[in-house]
């Protein structure tokens, strides 16, 4: 029998969310958040004029989304790159960003899903919270007009993930031995069975509608690429390269 | 048109994707890859990529693939181009889609492995109408079951008719 790569999961439940004076996640489950933050993320973007960060609790979903850009799991590499060695993961909590430009213009290709937020998510789907989980909202306003051109949502979601970052490097230096869930996957290739592969098409045509790859952190933007910047040709990865989150969804 | 967001598959969704969480568990198959190819815009550049999926297929000498889109309209230019550049290499396929073969943009000779996964029949006219719920029409766990039962089922006629 052949195998590949070995991956290990280290999940980290988030059971407690509150506004703080420091961003900060703890090994026992507790997680602050500061939104003053924002502005300080905002001063290196020009394209964005206002960044909101704000905890939604699970009671909370009857209130105002600006249309869902992504759903954003915080993970970290503790050792390897992306797809193999270990992963730090949290599970409970998960960053919603949005984006909106200042003219009013949703920050979407189309079928904008704001409105209110209970009746604007699938909740329980593979790409979405359940409806009991917490969500850190990150609300951004784009200059006007900028929505239509690729640096404008970029922007969006190169902030949002300097304040991903944030937490990533505190997740780093958990304790192994204390994560909440572990999870092993093996590569494992068994002769007699049918090899097969899965193919699939994503965005790649212009703003809001790309799909990026290749990030230096699970789920992460910065050190990514585009497949349009990379000419939308075919890329094999790896089955843990996939689930240890090559792909950064940017449509 | 292009992508809505209850067809938007989120970084969580490819997190978590159930597609390469089925076929890694199951044990009839070897999950080799995933193969990511971005949808282009002009049609010189949809027909390049899609060639390319099914050449890298014929190199990778597979026994079968399980195909997944989440856009629809021109999207599905590219995505029955290299459904057919793949089954033209001797690689059966199943289809994951928005919307049924009938209703793709183009059509060709190998489209027979479609399954539609759309979800909101009940309150919208057609398969693909967008519902402007986050997600509301992604690829789920039965889903990914099916396209890999239809994809065993192709597989095992194809190598009958040798």
């Amino acid at each position: 029998m052949e195998t590949g790569t070995r991956l290990t999961v280290r999940a980290y439940h988030i059971s407690s969310l509150e506004y703080g004076e420091e961003n900060r996640v703890t090994l026992d489950g507790h997680m602050t958040v500061c939104p003053s933050v924002a502005e300080k993320i905002r001063e290196k973007e020009p394209l964005i004029k206002d960044i909101s960060i704000r905890i939604i609790r699970p009671d909370e979903h009857d209130q105002h989304t600006n249309t869902v850009m992504d759903v954003i799991p915080l993970s970290t590499k503790v050792l390897g790159k992306v797809g193999e060695g270990i992963t730090h993961t949290l599970t409970g909590v998960y960053v919603i960003l949005t984006g909106v430009d200042e003219a009013g213009r949703q920050v979407c290709n189309f079928g904008a899903s704001d409105g209110i937020l209970r009746d604007k998510i699938a909740w329980g789907r593979p790409g979405t919270p359940l409806e009991s989980d917490l969500l850190i909202s990150f609300d951004v306003v784009l200059r006007e007009g900028t929505w239509a051109d690729r640096p404008g949502p970029e922007a969006i979601h190169r902030a949002c993930d300097v304040f991903c970052q944030i937490f990533r490097e505190q997740m780093k230096k958990f304790n192994g031995y204390k994560c909440t869930e572990k999870h092993v996957f093996q590569e494992t290739y068994e002769p007699g069975r049918k090899d097969v592969v899965i193919v699939k098409e994503v965005s790649g045509q212009g703003a809001v509608y790309d799909t990026r790859l290749f990030g230096n952190e699970p789920c992460g933007y910065e050190g990514g690429r585009s497949v349009i910047d990379m000419g939308w040709m075919p890329v094999v990865v790896t089955p843990n390269e996939f689930r240890d989150g090559i792909m950064h969804a940017m449509d | 048109m292009g992508i809505g967001t209850s067809m938007k598959e989120t970084t969580l969704h490819y997190y978590r994707d159930p597609l390469v969480e089925v076929l890694s568990e199951d044990r009839d198959v070897n999950l080799r890859g995933i193969v990511i190819v971005g949808s282009p815009d002009k049609n010189e550049d949809k027909y390049l990529s899609a060639e390319r999926v099914g050449v890298s297929l014929e190199c990778m000498r597979v026994d079968g693939a399980i195909f997944s889109c989440n856009g629809i309209g021109n999207n599905h230019v590219d995505f029955a181009h290299a459904i057919e550049e793949t089954e033209k290499r001797g690689v059966p396929t199943a289809v994951l889609s928005q919307c049924p073969a009938k209703d793709f943009v183009v059509q060709n000779d190998h489209l027979d492995g479609v399954i539609c996964y759309y979800k909101a029949l009940d309150r919208m006219d057609q398969p693909g109408d967008e519902t402007k719920m986050l997600a509301e029409n992604t690829v789920t766990e039965t889903d990914a079951r099916k396209a890999l039962a239809l994809l065993k089922l192709k597989m095992r006629k194809w190598e009958e008719k040798g």
